[in-house]
């Protein structure tokens, strides 16, 4: 279980990022981290692997903390993060190399590091490039070797910093289904993301807005309940639907279903 | 002004030259440079190119690949050139060995970086070096940083063609500025550049945190260089024909 | 004005990285520039402003061939501006000012003139004139990104080209920019292209669309004609299509009617299917 407790967090004195941050996240669920630009999600992501450490309070992995410097390796090999920039996230010169640097970091034995690669590459569907060099591969597939990079460590928990944003619709599908078979699988996964689109299959919805937490529930509950333009968020479609149908079925991500259903039903 | 970057070009043709020790390699071509250096013989220039030229057939690198890769230093060459016709004393033949000389050294060079991975070679100086790690020498890091420059440069002559591009368009042609203009020109570039490359910087630094190097642990090592029958055969072959060339 | 190119290739280290394109582009429309990741949508952007020679082909100007400097390269057109994607990593003065001017200074505009364009592009991208002294460098990232684009659009170009202009931007911020870049171009009827990957920006804003296949212009053609009618290209360039779309799709299927929504954009079809929905009870019962 990941657990901010307090949390307090500013790169200047006097201008504060995060305030007063509480919340707590168990193991096996699929969070969306959403808020506008600037409202301290990135910062956040930051704190939950040790990148950052908290001014005030703290941040605690079951019994592992951030601020002790010798819990910090080891919550760095639970904790998984994938950035925004595919090409600032590609450290070494082939997809071999990239996911293997984890690994030699981990010391994880010789024998076993070609299958774990294997493995990796498979789950993200890279596994035909195992010796591309990065100028050869897509936004997309450099993308979805930094999660092969990530995955190979086995995190307990992967968060997945805007990772979607550069890329074209495709890219962006094929790492929506990458971090869903991630989550099938047992994985926490921490989603940040600007598209509303993505958070309607979350479990839960943490908001940020000026570095406090405006909201943590539910998709449904938090488009029923929270003047969202104020945060700087749109409705995504499936709710504007909804809206315009005046419908008062439940929520659901896969709005054709919902159509489909209710349209049978009449 | 990318395409002339002969970094990273690494090209596989499985050649026996692809096969050798990058060790075997970095120290071959370090005994050649020493050899280079103490040329004096008319015989001695001819043995040096034919072992230069031996390596590069060897290597089965296609030819234009390899003039692309050197074809940035004739400049440089023509220069040396002329100034040794114009300046020194011997003219012409001090002139002809200089550039010879050069082109041997550049020939090996490219030969050395279009037949191994960047990363083989970080390992390989990382491997040579390791030795002075037990005098404190951070070699790993220094071996992680060299791996990271050569990851980046073609990134980083990306972003500048982009940003000269991006110039270009706002109607600012760093090409044609003239005298002092050109400082600001090149300061139009620069700048741009160096802050993307510091938050490229940062944004590295941390993926490499976050992925747990130096955890205090030590790492293991995937790749592990070993020596085999045909680097003690090369390394042989090139230390005798060194000192070939040493001898006419 | 037309800009137009005919039969045009680019060739970069040996591979046609952009293949036979022929197309005009009219004055006064929004053109969206769609297509798969390396397609070749920014290679023909550059070739439209003249920033990347073609070996093949013809590109005029209102009938003119565009000038070329004397080595017969291609010159860049001055009356097209390029926001490129990420444009506020091109910010390189110290002040607002002095960054908004830059353009004009080096084509020579009178102090006078620059006063005056400084204050319209301001009000135009929404930024207060309190900025003006401000270092760009300590702005928030939204805010370089308006100041980056505003300074393209001090030069008024007759055609402007945005990369992207969006990517990384929060939903409100996107819809708020997209909004005012709209209304720069319709009060001044000018050219707009835009290249995007969000496709229901595309649905929503757009005159025509150009869909980008492999280095091949795929096609062009009015926005309605390609959503409501001819939405196959979309499947042959690999293309989702934008969530209305795929709901007036949908309600066609279950309805078994045909739908002839106003416009492709949402609010069209959103109101249609509205009525579609309410009177399916009566439907049934007939």
């Amino acid at each position: 279980m990941l657990v901010f407790d307090q949390v307090d967090y500013h790169y200047r004195r006097g201008h504060p990022v995060l305030r007063q941050l509480s919340f707590e996240i168990h193991q096996g669920k699929f969070i969306s981290i959403i808020g506008g630009n600037g409202s301290g999600k990135s910062t956040l992501a930051k704190l939950m692997n040790g990148l950052l450490q908290p001014r005030e309070g703290q941040v605690k992995l079951d019994h592992l903390n951030t601020l002790k410097h010798e819990d910090l390796g080891r919550i760095r090999e639970l904790v998984g993060l994938v950035f925004q920039n595919p090409d600032d996230q590609f450290i070494t010169t082939s997809v071999l190399d990239e996911v293997v640097f984890g690994l030699e970091n981990l010391r994880v034995p010789r024998d076993e590091m070609a299958h774990r690669v294997n493995e990796a590459l498979k789950a993200v569907h890279m596994e035909d490039y195992v010796e591309a060099m990065p100028h050869q591969l897509s936004g997309g597939q450099k993308q979805r070797v930094a999660f092969a990079a990530v995955v190979a460590m086995d995190p307990s928990i992967l968060i997945v910093d805007e990772a979607t944003s550069m890329l074209d619709p495709q890219g962006r599908r094929d790492i929506l289904d990458v971090m869903h078979a991630l989550h099938r699988q047992g994985m926490t996964i921490i989603h940040i993301t600007h598209h509303m689109e993505e958070i309607l299959s979350s479990d839960r919805v943490l908001l940020l807005s000026n570095g406090e937490m405006a909201f943590d529930g539910t998709p449904s509950a938090l488009f029923s309940n929270v003047s969202i333009a104020e945060h700087q968020l749109a409705l995504p479609f499936a709710v504007r639907l909804h809206q315009a149908l005046g419908l008062n079925a439940p929520l659901c991500a896969d709005w054709k279903e919902t159509i489909t259903s209710l349209w049978s039903m009449s | 002004m990318t395409d002339n970057i002969i970094w990273g070009q690494y090209i596989n043709s499985g050649s026996i030259v692809h096969r050798l020790d990058p060790r075997t390699k970095l120290l071959s071509v370090l005994a050649f440079t020493l050899c280079c250096l103490i040329l004096k013989t008319f015989g001695g220039y001819v043995a040096a190119t034919v072992l230069v030229g031996g390596q590069l057939l060897l290597s089965r690198v296609p030819v234009r690949k390899f003039f692309r890769g050197i074809k940035p230093i004739l400049l440089i060459l023509t220069f040396t050139f002329v100034y040794h016709l114009l300046v020194t004393q011997e003219g012409i033949e001090s002139g002809v060995f200089v550039v010879w000389r050069i082109l041997l050294l550049v020939s090996l060079a490219s030969v050395l970086t279009l037949t191994t991975k960047p990363l083989d070679l970080a390992k390989g100086l990382e491997q040579l070096f390791k030795p002075l790690s037990n005098w404190g020498v951070p070699v790993e890091a220094l071996a992680l940083m060299l791996m990271i420059a050569i990851r980046f440069i073609p990134t980083i002559t990306q972003e500048l063609d982009r940003i000269i591009l991006a110039q270009k368009a706002r109607g600012y042609d760093i090409k044609s500025a003239k005298g002092h203009r050109q400082v600001f020109a090149y300061l139009l570039l620069v700048v741009p550049l160096l802050i993307t490359t510091i938050q490229r910087a940062e944004q590295l630094a941390m993926t490499i945190d976050a992925r747990a190097y130096g955890n205090g642990k030590g790492r293991t090592s995937y790749r592990v260089l070993r020596f085999s029958r045909i680097d003690y055969v090369a390394g042989g072959l090139i230390l005798a024909f060194i000192l070939l060339i040493l001898y006419l | 004005m037309v800009y137009e190119l005919n039969d045009v290739s680019v060739r970069i280290n040996g591979e046609e990285i952009l293949q036979s394109v022929s197309c005009t582009l009219k004055e006064g429309k929004w053109i969206s520039i769609i297509g798969q990741a390396g397609a070749g949508k920014s290679t023909f952007a550059k070739v439209i402003k003249g920033l990347i020679p073609f070996f093949k082909g013809e590109y005029t100007h209102n009938q003119q061939p565009l000038p070329r400097d004397s080595k017969g390269n291609m010159k860049v057109v001055p009356q097209i501006g390029y926001v490129f994607q990420f444009p506020e990593h091109q910010i390189f003065e110290t002040t607002v000012y002095k960054e908004l001017t830059f353009a004009p200074k080096v084509k020579g505009e009178s102090p006078e003139r620059l006063e005056e364009a400084i204050m319209m592009v301001m009000g135009q991208m929404g930024l207060s004139g309190d900025l003006l002294q401000e270092n760009p460098f300590q702005l928030s990232g939204g805010l370089k990104r308006l100041i980056a684009i505003a300074s393209v659009l001090i030069a008024e170009p007759e055609l402007l080209i945005l990369d992207e202009p969006t990517a990384g931007l929060d939903p409100i911020s996107r819809t708020a920019l997209l909004k005012q870049l709209k209304a720069w171009q319709g009060e001044k009827n000018r050219t707009v292209l835009f290249i995007s990957h969000q496709l229901e920006d595309v649905a929503e804003y757009s005159d025509e669309v150009m869909i980008f296949k492999k280095g091949r212009l795929l096609v062009h053609l009015d926005v309605n004609e390609l959503f409501l009618k001819h939405i196959a290209f979309m499947e042959q360039a690999g293309l989702p299509l934008p969530e209305p779309i795929q709901l007036l799709r949908l309600i066609e299927a279950i309805s078994g009617r045909i739908l002839e929504p106003a416009s492709c954009r949402e609010e069209d079809i959103m109101q249609l299917v509205r009525s579609v929905w309410q009177s399916r009870g009566l439907q049934n019962d007939g």
